[in-house]
């Protein structure tokens, strides 16, 4: 069975430096896979890469067979890849609603015209996508708030808004550019939950976390990048153990003396 | 919801009641100064809401609008004295040219940064200026294209509509004011309004959704400049005469007050500061000089005190009512 | 094709030139430290004809003392200007500041209009009408004043940026804002005296052309759309970028005025900058802020 995301050769270069080295790996759909890294590992840059908003220099990615290569940000989200900010990001001014309205109004095949009639198909529409909408911030736990400007929401309120949004086109895969940065331990916890949950609906994620207990208890496999490259690919309890990533988060002497520890 | 819907037949209601009452105008009153004043608050208003729609809802900066009102007047001019065509085709072909420009204006210079489009959309209403004031053998020069006299308006039902009296004019451009605003009022209650502002509020957001910028935003430009051009191609006969005047700066400072005063983003703001901004300067009786130092420092001050406009504080006063403490806790 | 003509028109060239390279140097300085669009700086350049016009025609002062009056007194404008209305902007949402400088531009030329009416002003002095001739060249020793006080504005503008610690750290900030703060270096001082020094350059450009051509209050409104059509060929934020496309568009506009109808030179400076925008955005030499 081949995987739906397929990475190949992912290369990206700033002025000399190589942020991410000839990358490749694979998400098999309906997982949920970690991708871990010390800083500057090229964790972010691949994301941003592969979901469109920076150019590649070299590589290719597909998803569901579909090559993503060079397409923009909005294509590739048409195309079942969504995705979340490191900087949380929300239409403020718009209802949580109206925010889960503007993710889903790519994807429900109305085009311009239809929208501007008013006829019957759209209403339809608009009504299963509010339907829809409200569904997902019920499972995220924002309900009460469908009615509000985004701009009332707490961080860690923000984050639940920005998955939720993010599962409304019924994508494929969804990447989370670090989930529960900066978060609450119970809201650490609240977020586990609800990513557990759209899993389970059959979407696959991508989850790019530096909380790596977070991607340990969450994720079925676990990728390790350290300067561009992969240097890891496996279980979670495999990853722990691992030389390797040891080394790249702690320093070679005491990577050696904690796999000691833990062997 | 429900407050909006409960407003929503009252809303109109009185849309329909202030219509009426603005098209009865002539027959109450033949006071031209009033229907003047009517026609100038027509005009401004179709060509403010068009910035509104492109600078407030969808966030960008321009001052192309002023082209397309010119282009849109200098067409419609020539089609009807030069090859005879009707006032309304006139119009149309002025509105259909000035989108068309719009369009390549817009696809070229959208992918440039913020600062670039606002400069090129500048500099393209001076180039309008200039080549209006320079390519004398299609614009007739500085001294522009005078006498235009607007040929009778065939109606449906065979009647003939002689479009001469003030009381004409003002029916014609008022007319087309509510057509304009219409469509206008369609779009931005739409998913495409919609979708402009989350352009506007985040475009990477928006981006990773799915929505494709640039499509929105040729949208919005095509939009207003075809309005400000069939606008324009029906304002120059009540002139009788168009010339490069039509590109006056003047005309793009009074739009841009317009839609800061009333709140960029806001339909009905804009469309109510356009009325007062029509009418209040008129009654104080200020010179043109004078009118525009006082617009200059409403900018400023509106610049440095609410730069969200009507809008911004309206969006604060929402975001405080949810925030007030609400009893079961958040 | 008759050399003198051609030497004549070349001449004229560098001196609309210069001046032009004044303004959107001073333009392209402001822009590059303080991310602001100054739409009110083709005013500044007005007010300081205004002002050279007043002080030599109308209060008997001297050229030379006038042109130091006017420098001063638009520096001193700038500083004003930034603490009171500039600084409050602190680069957040660019439109803010596009449509303050607007607000304050409109403020200042209809003001203008209303205290001195459209009819323009001969700024005669003794220079006016005396001419320097070279061979079949005659140089208007106005044109040649004007030349040399450009020149030496350059220089001292040379000297500030690359010899003074703040004019250094203007180059910084201009280049990497936020590496420039992390160094430690103010941004309240440095904007402060990139919009004195932008200020004044623009008040001088005008005092130095105020006895070649007339005064009067929408001179700076033509203006300032071609500095900003220059700051975008030569490269938004680049100063010495500026200056090279500003004596290129002014020579190249004084050739072509000598040869096709005046409309082409008028309109020069916008068909150049929407070719530069299509061919290569950054601008002919480039910058830090992408176009």
């Amino acid at each position: 069975m081949t995987a739906l995301l397929q990475v190949r050769g992912l290369t990206k270069r700033y002025l000399g430096l190589t942020a991410v080295d000839d990358l490749s790996y694979e998400v098999e759909a309906g997982t949920i896979v970690g991708l871990i890294g010390p800083n500057g590992s090229g964790k972010s840059t691949s994301i941003d890469c592969i979901s469109g908003f920076q150019p590649a220099d070299g590589g290719r990615w597909s998803l569901d067979g579909v090559d993503l290569t060079g397409l923009g940000p909005h294509r590739i989200a048409r195309a079942g890849l969504t995705r979340s900010f490191q900087t949380v990001r929300a239409y403020d001014e718009l209802t949580l609603l109206e925010n889960m309205g503007v993710a889903a109004q790519e994807n429900d095949g109305i085009g311009w015209l239809q929208a501007l009639l008013r006829g019957g198909t759209l209403r339809r529409a608009d009504a299963a996508a509010r339907a829809r909408g409200r569904d997902l911030l019920a499972t995220v736990g924002l309900a009460d708030y469908a009615e509000a400007p985004a701009a009332v929401l707490s961080y860690g309120q923000r984050k639940l808004l920005a998955i939720a949004a993010a599962m409304m086109a019924r994508p494929r895969l969804v990447v989370l550019d670090e989930p529960v940065a900066g978060v609450n331990p119970t809201m650490i916890r609240r977020i586990e939950a609800v990513i557990r949950k759209l899993n389970a609906e059959g979407v696959a994620l991508l989850i790019v976390e530096h909380n790596v207990d977070f991607i340990m208890s969450l994720c079925s496999r676990v990728i390790v990048l350290e300067a561009g490259a992969r240097i890891a690919d496996g279980p979670p309890g495999l990853i722990r153990s691992d030389p390797r990533v040891l080394a790249a988060y702690l320093g070679k002497s005491s990577a050696a003396a904690t796999a000691a520890r833990h062997g | 919801m429900s407050a909006d819907h409960k407003a929503r037949p009252l809303l109109a209601l009185a849309v329909a009641v202030g219509l009426l009452a603005l098209f009865a105008v002539p027959r109450l009153t033949g006071n031209e100064y009033v229907l003047a004043l009517g026609v100038s608050f027509a005009t401004m208003s179709v060509l403010a809401g068009g910035l509104n729609l492109v600078y407030g809802y969808t966030g960008l900066l321009s001052f192309a609008q002023v082209g397309f009102f010119g282009i849109g007047g200098y067409t419609a001019a020539l089609m009807v004295t030069d090859h005879g065509w009707p006032l309304w085709a006139g119009a149309m072909a002025g509105g259909g040219l000035a989108t068309l420009v719009g369009i390549v204006i817009g696809y070229s210079s959208l992918r440039l940064s913020r600062h670039a489009f606002a400069i090129v959309s500048l500099s393209f209403a001076l180039l309008c200026m200039i080549v209006a004031r320079d390519w004398v053998d299609v614009t007739r020069g500085a001294m522009g294209i005078p006498g235009l006299l607007p040929p009778a308006m065939d109606l449906p039902g065979g009647l003939r509509w002689r479009i001469a009296q003030p009381a004409d004019f003002y029916w014609l451009l008022l007319g087309f004011a509510v057509v304009a605003h219409a469509l206008i009022y369609v779009v931005v209650t739409s998913r495409l309004g919609r979708a402009m502002r989350a352009i506007k509020l985040n475009e990477p957001l928006a981006q990773s959704q799915g929505l494709n910028p640039v499509a929105y935003k040729l949208l919005a430009i095509a939009l207003s400049a075809l309005l400000a051009g069939i606008v324009g191609g029906l304002f120059v006969f009540y002139l009788t005469i168009v010339d490069p005047s039509i590109f006056d700066f003047y005309y793009t400072e009074t739009m841009l007050i317009m839609v800061i005063i009333g709140g960029p983003g806001s339909f009905w703001g804009v469309l109510a500061s356009s009325a007062v901004l029509t009418v209040v300067p008129d009654l104080l009786r200020f010179t043109t000089d004078l009118r525009m130092v006082l617009y200059g420092l409403v900018l400023i001050l509106a610049m440095l005190l609410f730069p969200g406009g009507l809008g911004g504080w309206l969006h604060r006063r929402r975001v405080a009512r949810w925030r007030r403490p609400r009893p079961g806790g958040a | 094709m008759d050399l003198t003509f051609l030497a004549q028109l070349l001449l004229n060239g560098i001196v609309i030139g210069v001046i032009y390279a004044l303004v959107a140097m001073g333009l392209s300085l402001i822009f590059g430290v303080l991310e602001i669009v100054n739409f009110a700086h083709g005013e500044f350049y007005m007010l300081g004809a205004m002002l050279a016009y007043f002080l030599t025609a109308q209060w008997g002062f001297g050229y030379w003392p006038a042109i130091v009056i006017v420098v001063a007194a638009a520096a001193a404008l700038g500083y004003v200007l930034y603490e009171a209305l500039l600084a409050s902007l602190r680069g957040e949402g660019f439109e803010r500041s596009i449509l303050l400088t607007l607000g304050l531009s409109m403020v200042l030329q209809n003001g203008a209009l209303y205290l001195f009416t459209t009819t323009p002003k001969m700024a005669g002095t003794s220079l006016s009408y005396s001419n320097v001739v070279v061979g079949e060249l005659r140089l208007p020793l106005a044109r040649l004043f004007a030349l040399g006080l450009g020149l030496a504005a350059f220089g001292a503008l040379y000297l500030i940026l690359h010899r003074t610690r703040i004019g250094k750290a203007m180059r910084g900030v201009s280049q990497n804002r936020s590496a420039a703060l992390m160094v430690g270096i103010d941004p309240r001082a440095v904007s402060r005296l990139a919009v004195a020094i932008g200020i004044g350059l623009s008040g001088l450009a005008g005092a130095a052309l105020a006895p070649v051509y007339a005064v009067h209050p929408l001179m700076g409104f033509s203006f300032v759309f071609k500095a900003f059509a220059i700051i975008i060929i030569g490269g938004l934020g680049n100063i010495s970028g500026a200056a090279i496309a500003a004596v290129l568009l002014g020579v190249l506009e004084s050739v072509v005025t000598g040869f096709l109808p005046l409309v082409m030179a008028d309109a020069l400076a916008f068909v150049a900058m929407i070719l530069v925008l299509l061919v290569r955005p950054q601008g002919l030499f480039g910058r830090g802020v992408r176009v």
